[in-house]
């Protein structure tokens, strides 16, 4: 030890020792992967609505939004919420020779100046919920009205929140429900195999959504069905208050979460994004029931129309999906049932045989009962119902095994 | 459902299975559509039937071609229940958490999933399958969660008839060879997945007395998973503790260091006033002593870890008057006097009248007491023990008052 030590070269050369270190462990690479919530976040941003992330500290929040502002193509601004002053958001007044008559400025801190300047820009507010309430009260009104003291931020800026959990909040830091309901709340959470991926030296690389300049219109037009379709058969939802202390400080519906709901249907209709991402967006801006209810009327909107196949039975294609399957079958009896003509009622026998042809017969069983019980006296029974033998079979299966069943007890096996 | 033979060379007998199904959609209309939508794939691998995550269903042709139309029925409501229960990614979380790993521990989370699905899924035009798990047979209760039982069992001797027992990853999350995988074709996608479930929710609930109490609470909860109290009650003391004129905030009682680079300008500066909470607590013979105790040393501990010290809490005893104020010093040590009716309005007005006065009340109560009818002058929690309102005996028209729109409430259950 202590002739070696003699002999070594200048501390100096120890650092750069460690430089080399530092540049091996930082030498990582990248591989393409889908990112759901990386996805819902740049769509949320694009569509310039307020964005709160919900994460425990130390997820890769910070990774996530410098990866979002490189899409963006737009400078990134991080701004640690706890360690500022109220004063550092609402302006700190600066005297002048006559303050009565000039009255007090209230300056903005550099960072504002330099984005104000820059006219564009991420600024990602950390840490919300972990500053003093005078600080978050300040931050609030930079998110939702965009100003730092006497400056007002340019449209070119975009501002994503982040905060702590209720549960991990060190000092019970909540929104109030009418503050929540301006946010897009999306929860960050960190998928293991990712880390433990990246921690081996590759990180994802999410492709992320792009806008597609042709799709705009329709898109827009897409928005509005699917949001005024719904509100209008639910016009419960249109309004709801969180009743329960669990879903204080979330997502609930309202005419201004709805259209904001409506803008991120259409960015994400624009940008071509799964539904997985949408139910994300969803969910986050209205809460979870009225925002799966929305989805479920999106699947219901992609279903084909009744109309259009018993105008053309022969071409009709049938969903895959056993539930919606039936679903369409159910919509196509109750459209014979609402009109009852014979062509009409033919086509639909037409429809059951094309269903058990190629896919499930139980599915056909209820609707088929019901298409006969339509029959009207002279309407003949059609040829093609002799090719549903297959769904006679079963329900007669299913039938005697109820009567077996029935015969033994009900209550076999309790 | 007996152990696995040989598997014979036969064809799926679809049209048996469909036949299963279509019985078990006429007892159970309710999950017509999640039945619905199981994608059904013949499997020489797996013992009976399985299910993955992706809602597609496996099925053996020996076992379909041995098992009664009947038994099948029930075999479809069972392997549905894994998939709307979540089990995959309970299983998940629960082994996460618990830092389980291997095959062992995952059959032991399949069996405690059927133990959950086995105790209410039959009888009533379904049957029962031959050697269905059954948490009684085990020796444990029924009607528990999955992850209760998980807590309760290890394998052994009792569950070594199980050992052949495989209802694939939809009911365990671990993956399997033989599935197809996330790749695979006729898979659901998450948001699908939380689209059928939803959609089965909402018909339960829609119809509600139509679907056993299980299927109902599960409805319920679904998409709104209770949250255990102590993170409630934490959320709203400390909100209630922190906020305006209590706790760590900017106040212009004194002026800032930054004062000095700006003269003649007053900025607030950081003041710290720790909060006094006052905890009015029901003696009333109505609320049991470890329920109060659990919720007492639960709010201590939530008041010194926000900052206040202990001499800052102040515990009122009350029934029908207020019987003693005092400062919480021991948490354990604490004699809660009373044991008659209720009114807490006296313990309000012990707690208001206390100088230097409280900045949050929190309450204690089961609720049967009638409350003040003015908002009190600092915030207010009400730690509500639940009750079934039940109407008295001697006076058929009295019903407690709810809790005041004021107070923040928070029900308190079960010890988590």
């Amino acid at each position: 030890m202590t002739e070696k030590s003699l002999t070594a070269p200048a501390p100096t050369a120890q650092l750069d020792v460690a430089d080399r270190l530092l540049t091996l462990l930082r030498e990582t690479g990248t591989e393409p992967r889908p990112d759901s919530q990386l996805e819902a976040l740049t769509l949320a941003v694009a569509a310039d609505l307020p964005v709160l992330l919900w994460g425990e500290p130390g997820i890769g929040k910070t990774a996530a939004l410098t990866q979002l502002a490189d899409a963006l193509d737009l400078p990134l601004t991080t701004v640690i919420a706890s360690v500022h002053e109220p004063s550092d958001f609402s302006g700190l007044p600066v005297v002048g020779d006559d303050p009565a008559r000039q009255g007090v400025p209230m300056a903005p801190p550099d960072w504002a100046v330099r984005l104000v300047r820059a006219g564009r820009g991420l600024l990602f507010l950390d840490e919300l919920s972990t500053a003093p309430p005078a600080v978050q009260a300040a931050l609030l009104r930079l998110v939702l009205e965009r100003r730092i003291g006497a400056l007002r931020l340019p449209p070119g800026v975009r501002i994503v929140a982040a905060a702590n959990p209720r549960s991990s909040a060190a000092d019970g830091w909540e929104l109030s429900p009418p503050l929540a309901n301006r946010f897009v709340h999306l929860q960050w959470v960190h998928d293991h195999e990712v880390v433990v991926r990246g921690l081996g030296g590759t990180w994802p690389r999410a492709t992320l959504p792009r806008l597609d300049p042709e799709q705009l219109g329709e898109a827009v037009a897409f928005a509005r069905r699917a949001v005024c379709g719904l509100l209008t058969a639910r016009p419960a939802l249109v309004h709801r208050l969180p009743s329960s202390e669990a879903r204080r400080g979330g997502p609930w519906p309202s005419p201004r979460s709805w259209e904001m709901t409506l803008q991120l249907i259409a960015f994400a209709t624009a940008a071509g994004a799964s539904r997985d991402v949408l139910s994300l967006l969803v969910r986050g801006t209205v809460g979870d029931g009225p925002g799966l209810e929305l989805l479920a009327s999106l699947d219901r909107m992609d279903l084909p129309d009744p109309e259009d196949l018993l105008a053309d039975p022969a071409g009709a294609a049938l969903p895959e999906r056993g539930d919606l399957r039936q679903s369409v079958l159910d919509a196509v009896v109750a459209a014979v049932r609402s009109r009852p003509e014979r062509e009409r009622w033919d086509a639909a026998w037409t429809l059951l045989v094309r269903a058990v042809e190629t896919g499930a017969p139980d599915l056909v069983v209820v609707p088929a009962m019901t298409l006969a019980s339509l029959r009207r006296e002279d309407w003949e029974v059609p040829a093609a119902v002799e090719r549903l033998t297959g769904v006679v079979t079963i329900s007669g299966r299913a039938d005697r095994a109820a009567a077996r069943l029935a015969a033994a007890g009900s209550g076999a096996g309790r | 459902m007996t152990a696995p033979g040989r598997p014979e060379r036969a064809q799926l007998d679809r049209e048996k299975l469909f036949a299963a199904r279509m019985q078990a959609v006429r007892a159970r209309p309710y999950l017509a559509t999640a039945l619905f939508a199981l994608h059904l794939v013949e499997s020489r691998q797996v013992p009976t039937m399985a299910v993955d995550r992706y809602w597609r269903c496996y099925a053996s042709s020996a076992f379909v071609d041995r098992t009664p139309v009947e038994e099948l029925a029930g075999v479809w409501v069972h392997e549905v229940s894994h998939l709307l229960r979540d089990h995959h990614g309970r299983g998940d979380r629960y082994a996460r958490e618990h830092g389980l790993t291997g095959r062992a521990e995952r059959l032991r989370m399949n069996i405690a999933a059927d133990c959950e699905i086995n105790d209410d899924a039959f009888g009533d035009g379904l049957a029962r399958p031959e050697g269905a798990v059954d948490p009684v047979r085990l020796g444990l209760p029924s009607g528990k969660l999955m992850e209760e039982y998980l807590r309760w069992f290890r394998l052994g001797p009792r569950t070594e008839e199980y050992a052949w027992l495989d209802c694939g990853s939809g009911a365990d999350g671990l993956e399997r060879g033989w599935e197809l995988g996330p790749e695979g074709a006729h898979g659901l996608s998450a948001q699908e997945r939380d689209a059928v479930r939803f959609r089965v929710a909402q018909g339960i609930n829609g119809r509600p007395g139509e679907a056993p109490k299980g299927w109902e609470r599960w409805a319920e909860e679904a998409f709104h998973p209770p949250q255990p109290w102590r993170e409630l009650l934490g959320g709203a003391i400390r909100s209630a503790v922190c906020g305006g004129g209590a706790g760590d905030d900017y106040s212009y009682g004194r002026p800032a260091r930054r004062s000095a680079s700006l003269p003649g300008v007053v900025l607030p500066a950081l003041r710290r006033r720790p909060p006094r909470v006052f905890v009015v607590v029901d003696t009333s013979g109505s609320v049991s002593d470890t329920e109060l105790g659990s919720a007492l040393l639960e709010v201590a501990a939530i008041t010194r870890a926000v900052g206040g010290r202990k001499d800052l809490v102040t515990v009122v005893s009350c029934d029908a008057a207020a019987q003693s104020v005092q400062p919480l010093c021991r948490a354990e040590g604490i004699a809660l006097l009373g044991g008659g009716g209720t009114d807490l309005r006296t313990g309000f007005d012990a707690a208001l009248r206390a100088r230097p006065g409280p900045d949050v009340i929190v309450v204690l109560t089961d609720g049967q007491t009638p409350w003040p009818k003015a908002r009190p002058s600092c915030r207010t929690v009400v730690g509500l023990f639940p009750r079934s309102r039940k109407a008295n005996e001697n006076d058929p028209d009295y019903r407690p008052d709810a809790p005041p729109s004021w107070a923040r409430v928070v029900e308190i259950g079960a010890p988590s």
